[in-house]
């Protein structure tokens, strides 16, 4: 027999490993797609450095990947934990995402530098708000990821991509790693 | 009737008191009906070691409470734990048992 002190103990311990067990799902999930995105933006960033003349392409190959990329892992990831096995949601918030993006990068009229240090700042806002939720790890990396690539804009001239490339693709590939360690 | 009525009759599960038991049942019933985890995460989620959860996992698959999937991954062995239906009623039972006492308490009026 037990009293309720050691019920409500057991209870907040049911609740604990619950909420852990949550986050790892969604850390799982989330490291998939950073590497993911890392790898596509490290060679998008590349590309517009060494090769400026493609970087449209590019970096329109880099998005187009990136969404089909993340879409199939979110429904891989749903298929193995028995939930459903497409969401259009995920899609379409994807879609909706860049399309703001584009927006605000043609009533800005921004150059090439704008938008190798807008896209970043706007993904890594979502971070920054994902944090507030699933774990503050989240926030951590989308406010450093921010603040390089704002040192970056500020101080470093021509080889901007060749530092995005390492700040953002290669820190989402890092995060995404120690996402998945932890 | 008292608090301490209310506890006899609220129906807690022996086996799944137990706080490290408690924490893997509450690991495994996180998860979607069917879906397992793997030894090394439960470890990691529930904070035991490996001996001590090896120990417990057995006593749970005894109950009936848990399945044990061991294959291979490549090279690496890898043991797969999953909640059975039996086990998760077992656990809802025990955490609405969990509940009745602490209303039980909370219903108790106060002492002279």
């Amino acid at each position: 027999m037990i009293d309720s002190l050691e019920a409500a103990r057991a209870l907040d311990d049911i609740e604990d490993v619950t909420r852990r067990v949550r986050r790892s799902q969604i850390y799982r999930l989330s490291s998939l797609m950073m590497i993911l995105w890392g790898a596509l933006v490290f060679v998008g960033n590349l590309v517009t450095y060494l090769t400026p003349s493609y970087a449209d392409k590019a970096w329109l190959s880099v998005y187009v990947l990136g969404i089909a990329g993340s879409v199939v892992l979110g429904a891989a990831e749903k298929a193995r934990s028995g939930g459903r096995s497409f969401d259009v949601r995920a899609l379409l918030a994807f879609v909706m995402l860049f399309a703001f993006g584009f927006f605000v990068e043609a009533i800005g009229h921004f150059g090439p530098r704008e938008m190798g240090a807008f896209w970043p700042i706007y993904f890594m806002l979502f971070y920054c708000l994902a944090g507030l939720w699933f774990g503050i790890a989240f926030t951590v990396f989308g406010l450093l990821v921010t603040a390089l690539t704002l040192i970056g804009y500020v101080s470093i001239g021509a080889a901007f991509p060749l530092w995005m490339a390492f700040v953002n693709g290669g820190g989402l590939i890092v995060g995404g790693l120690w996402m998945r360690r932890g | 009737m008292d608090a301490a009525g209310l506890a006899e009759l609220a129906e807690l599960d022996e086996i799944i008191h137990q706080p490290l038991r408690l924490r893997i049942m509450a690991a495994l019933n996180a998860l979607p009906p069917g879906t397992g985890l793997e030894f090394v995460r439960l470890k990691k989620l529930t904070g035991a070691t490996d001996g001590n959860l090896g120990a417990h996992i057995e006593t749970l698959a005894r109950a009936g409470y848990v399945t044990v999937d061991k294959a291979f991954v490549g090279k690496k062995p890898q043991t797969t734990v999953t909640l059975a239906a039996a086990g998760r009623a077992a656990f809802a039972r025990h955490v609405a048992g969990l509940q009745e006492i602490i209303a039980g308490a909370a219903a108790k009026p106060p002492e002279p």
